[in-house]
């Protein structure tokens, strides 16, 4: 750095020159500098001394070259202005004037060069320029955009309207020939190339109208006015201002449009249009009304809106029409409804409207009259006034009370006749009515929420509530409301009351008739249930309850036949139900078993009978039950008598055959013989058939004897039975029976237990006893001992005595019918009478018992005699 | 009067077959009477003729109530022994047992003998007629 080297004086007075300075010797090399040049040209980190001014600035151009060697030969060059782009790319714009460098003898030994920075100035310059130009535009229009050229850097600026007028993104960069390609190719685009190319060439600005296509292909039309900006004579550049008039020139089309649109629509318009000036003259007619009047626009225009001949009546509605004529024209606006004729003198309802038509100095300059058909609305209106009244002769003749009260006061104003016939009340109350006087004070929790229902959904109830009726009395009614505002803003109330006192009345009937139903049902003397389709019990009256031993209807609902009864007799009900709900056929008066699960077993009369829902489908059944049991049991004691009954008469019949059959043989025998003895003449034989006589004579004593005895035991009914100890009656039968028993080798083996007591008439069992021994004995198999073995044993029933022989034994297939018939024999024995096996019986039979037999020929016979316990 | 073979009374009341036999007898219409005191010793002997192709009694007096096998048991039996014959069975009983009557007309629709119901007594009048043979 050579810079502030003290031992060069000049070289130091240079140094602190205010101008920047540069001496270059005759080489054009740098002998001197000053600070500022060094400053200026930003060679500060470099050694400028010595070196040459072209490797300084990377070259020189020619004809600065000429500038310095006319120097050299002593000529001072004019100023010359140059430009140049620094290192950080700024732009630097130079005045710069070569001086030639002379020594004390006056011999050019270098030149000297003085630059000033005038970038400052330039861009000041511009600025001024371009402020210029924008005034130029007169305009007040804030769209308007700016754009410049750089001509040494061939750059085109925008600024950001311009940008926006040509739609395009903030960040393009536009060049001198996109710029131009914008404007609408031929005459815009042309112009603007030649105004541009004149510019530069002449120095003239321009100002041009075109078309240009934006970015996003819109057509806009602008203002682009320019101008060149010199520098002494050299052009460095262009500046500009660009402005969208499309809309100006919209509107200007718009207009024409306007007016055609106008004309359009005033011309087919529905409504008559007419343009009046301010005393009534007709200046338009529309072609509605021409054609409504059936004229033409001249018979129209110029003459006075009340002559028109549509008007009906001419003089008073003329008379009538000025004054509205003259009071639009004073600015007020009319309207009525009136009649006008058409062409064919058609009266036509009209809405007629005049009104006062200003200009911008609100001046009335003109009157608008228009007519509009309301045909229609009539019509409507009618419509409506018939359906209004439709509603009121609802409104009065409904049977439900509608109230309109205020819903801030409370005032009544309006009822309908239903109110006052329900209340008493009647229109000349209206005024001083307030709900709370026709309302029973409602509880506070109610009519707070009625209150929050009307405000949130401007709707309430229904709701029972009471009603005070004019003599003081009070009904139930079923009240709604619904808030309506009117047009005053003021919150009216829509009350409709419907009087509920008859319902109320079936209602308590109902739960008087519940109750009685109920008091009916829980008292009838039969159990009565009703069961769901789950055959679940959801009602059961009290004797069901008694029956199911609980005392609290609770304990019972809900639950099926499984949870109450022993499962079989619930499998057979539930099967019942399941029958009932699919066939829908009710099971009347079957007798059932029901056993609960303690083994109680009830009969019942039942009924099932099928429930319906509305659609006929089952949804229950209600059960009836009767309990029979105690009259099954009466009737099983019936039975049981009929057929005691029954038998003893069975017998009784039985027994007169024997005693009919008995006697009739016996007395035939004597009837027979009596008449041999008549006619017999043979004294052998008369002896003979006398002792015959007596042969039967006795027979018929013996008959007699055993017809007694068997009656005595038929007849006998109520015999008293007594305990006795079997063994010690076997024992003495026995005994009474040794000389018997010995003669025939016969042995009674006796497995009786030793205290086993029977409940018997005891001379029978002595006769029974007596009987089965002998009949054993007397028919003992001649080739054995006679063998006889008693055994007893007890059920529940019976005490049941078995005596087994091992005689000769019964053909029962043969016999057994007849075993214990009178005068049956069985075995050719002389002593067999056929008489003790009947008479047995008798006894038997006569103690509730009864005899079994078990015998098979060559082995024995066992007879087991039961023995009733009871009496 | 046709003469009949053999005749046979089963009863076990002696005087009714004196009876019996005593009419028969004055009548003469029979060669031979048998008699049995009940329906086994009929049927047994009955049995025995047809097995041997002996003659078989052509009238029958036949009492209900008997021992060992009475007048119905022996009529099951008669009816199935293979007689070709039509022979006359006259019941003969003091019963007025409906069921007897019963019984009766049962075998009388039974068989193709010729069964008839005689109620006791028996009177001398009656026992022509009775005692033809079917």
């Amino acid at each position: 750095m050579l810079r502030g080297n003290p031992t060069v004086t000049n070289n130091y007075l240079i140094k602190q020159l205010p101008l920047a300075t540069v001496y270059l010797n005759r080489k054009f090399e740098v002998v001197y500098v000053s600070d500022k040049w060094i400053d200026d040209f930003n060679f500060a980190k470099r050694n400028v001394l010595g070196q040459k001014l072209d490797t300084l600035f990377d070259g020189i151009d020619a004809e600065w070259k000429k500038v310095l060697k006319n120097c050299l030969l002593g000529k001072v060059s004019d100023k010359g202005l140059q430009h140049r782009l620094a290192k950080d790319d700024e732009e630097q714009w130079f005045e710069w004037i070569n001086i030639p460098w002379y020594d004390e003898k006056e011999n050019v030994i270098g030149v000297i060069i003085q630059t000033e920075d005038i970038t400052h100035r330039i861009q000041s310059e511009l600025k001024v320029e371009k402020l210029e130009i924008l005034l130029d535009q007169k305009s007040a229009s804030t769209k308007i955009g700016s754009w410049e050229y750089d001509v040494v850097r061939n750059k085109l600026t925008w600024c950001s309207i311009t940008k926006d007028l040509h739609e395009v993104v903030q960040n393009y960069v536009p060049n001198m020939d996109t710029a131009i390609n914008f404007y609408k190719e031929g005459f815009s685009r042309n112009s603007i190339a030649m105004a541009v190319d004149k510019a530069i060439a002449t120095g003239q600005s321009w100002n041009e109208t075109c078309q240009l296509i934006t970015a996003k292909g819109r057509e806009i039309t602008v203002v682009a006015a320019g101008k060149p900006i010199f520098k002494g004579k050299k052009l460095i550049g262009l500046v500009g201002t660009f402005q969208d008039i499309s809309n100006t020139i919209e509107t200007a089309s718009k207009n024409k449009q306007q007016e055609r649109h106008f004309k359009s629509i005033f011309n087919s318009s529905y409504q008559f249009t007419g343009i009046l000036d301010i005393h009534g003259t007709f200046l338009e007619v529309n072609e509605t009304a021409q054609k409504f009047a059936g004229l033409e626009e001249s018979d129209i225009i110029g003459k006075k809106f009340w002559n028109a001949y549509w008007w009906p009546v001419p003089d008073y509605v003329k008379d009538g029409l000025k004054q509205v004529v003259k009071a639009a024209a004073q600015g007020e606006f009319m309207r009525s409804e009136i009649v006008v004729l058409d062409k064919n003198k058609n009266p036509i309802p009209v809405d007629f409207s005049i009104k006062p038509v200003y200009d911008e100095d609100h001046k009335i300059v003109s009157l608008l009259a228009e007519g509009r058909m309301i045909k229609e609305m009539v019509k409507a209106r009618r419509e409506l006034k018939v359906s209004e009244q439709k509603f009121r002769a609802l409104y009065e003749l409904s049977p439900i009370s509608y109230i309109l009260s205020d819903f801030e006061t409370g005032e009544i104003l309006d009822f309908n006749s239903s109110f006052e016939e329900t209340t008493g009340y009647n229109k000349k109350h209206l005024g001083s009515l307030l709900i709370r006087d026709i309302l029973v004070k409602v509880p506070k929790r109610k009519s707070t929420q009625i209150i929050k229902d009307l405000t949130t959904k401007n709707y309430f109830g229904p709701e029972e509530q009471q009603y005070i009726k004019k003599d003081g009395s009070k009904f139930p009614v079923l009240v709604s409301g619904s808030l309506v505002g009117n047009k005053k803003g003021r919150k009216l109330l829509w009350s409709t009351a419907q009087d509920i006192t008859e319902s109320k009345h079936s209602e308590q009937r109902i739960i008087e008739e519940k109750i009685l139903l109920k008091t009916l049902i829980d008292n009838l003397p039969v159990n009565v249930y009703i069961k769901d389709l789950e055959s679940r019990k959801t009602l059961v009256n009290k004797a069901e309850m008694e029956y199911s031993g609980i005392k609290d209807e609770s304990e019972i609902i809900g639950k099926n036949d499984f949870d109450l009864y022993e499962k079989t007799s619930a499998k057979i009900s539930m099967d019942e139900d399941v029958k009932i709900f699919k066939t829908l056929k009710p099971m009347l008066s079957q007798e059932t078993i029901s056993v609960k699960p303690d083994g109680t077993t009830t009969y019942f009369l039942s009924s099932k009978i099928p429930l319906l829902d509305d659609e006929g489908n089952a949804k229950g059944l209600i059960g009836i039950s009767l309990d029979i049991t105690e009259l099954k049991r009466k009737e099983e004691e019936l039975r049981g008598l009929i057929n005691v009954t029954s038998l003893q008469n069975k017998k009784l019949i039985n027994f007169a055959h024997i005693v009919s059959h008995n006697l009739r043989s016996h007395t035939a025998n004597f009837s027979m013989l009596l008449d041999f003895l008549v006619s017999e003449e043979d004294p052998e034989e008369k002896n003979r058939i006398v002792t015959m006589l007596m042969e039967a004579s006795d027979n018929l004593l013996e008959t007699l004897e055993n017809l007694n005895d068997v009656v005595a035991i038929s007849t006998n009914v109520n015999l008293d039975k007594k305990p006795m100890i079997l063994n010690d009656k076997i024992l003495a039968v026995e005994q009474n029976l040794t000389a018997f028993l010995k003669n025939n080798n016969a042995i009674i083996i006796n497995e009786v237990e030793d205290n086993l007591k029977v409940n018997v008439v005891p001379a029978y069992l002595e006769s029974i006893l007596m009987n089965f021994i002998t009949n054993a004995v007397k028919y003992k198999d001649p080739m054995r001992k006679p063998v006889i073995r008693i055994s007893a044993k007890k059920n529940k029933k019976y005490t049941i005595i078995s005596i087994k022989d091992n005689g000769l034994g019964i053909d029962m297939e043969e016999h057994g019918e007849k075993l214990f018939g009178m005068y049956k024999t069985f075995h050719n024995n002389p002593e067999a009478r056929g008489i003790g096996l009947y008479i047995t019986k008798n006894q038997i039979e006569a103690m509730n018992g009864k005899i079994l037999v078990d015998s098979e020929v060559g082995k024995g016979t066992t007879f087991n005699i039961y023995f009733n316990g009871k009496n | 009067m046709e003469k009949i073979n053999t005749i046979c009374i089963i009863d076990d009341d002696p005087i009714t077959v004196f009876g019996i036999k005593k009419m028969l007898n004055s009548i003469g219409v029979a060669e031979q009477i048998k008699t049995y005191v009940n329906g086994k010793q009929a049927i047994d002997s009955i049995t025995a003729m047809v097995e041997n192709k002996e003659e078989i009694p052509e009238v029958i007096f036949l009492d209900i109530n008997m021992p060992i096998m009475d007048g119905w048991q022996f009529l099951e039996k008669f009816i199935a022994l293979p007689i070709e014959r039509k022979i006359k069975i006259n019941i003969v009983t003091s019963s007025i047992d409906p069921y007897d009557k019963q019984q009766w007309e049962l075998y009388n629709a039974k068989t193709h003998h010729v069964v008839a119901f005689n109620n006791k007594p028996i009177r001398k009048g009656d026992i022509i007629e009775i005692t033809k043979a079917a």
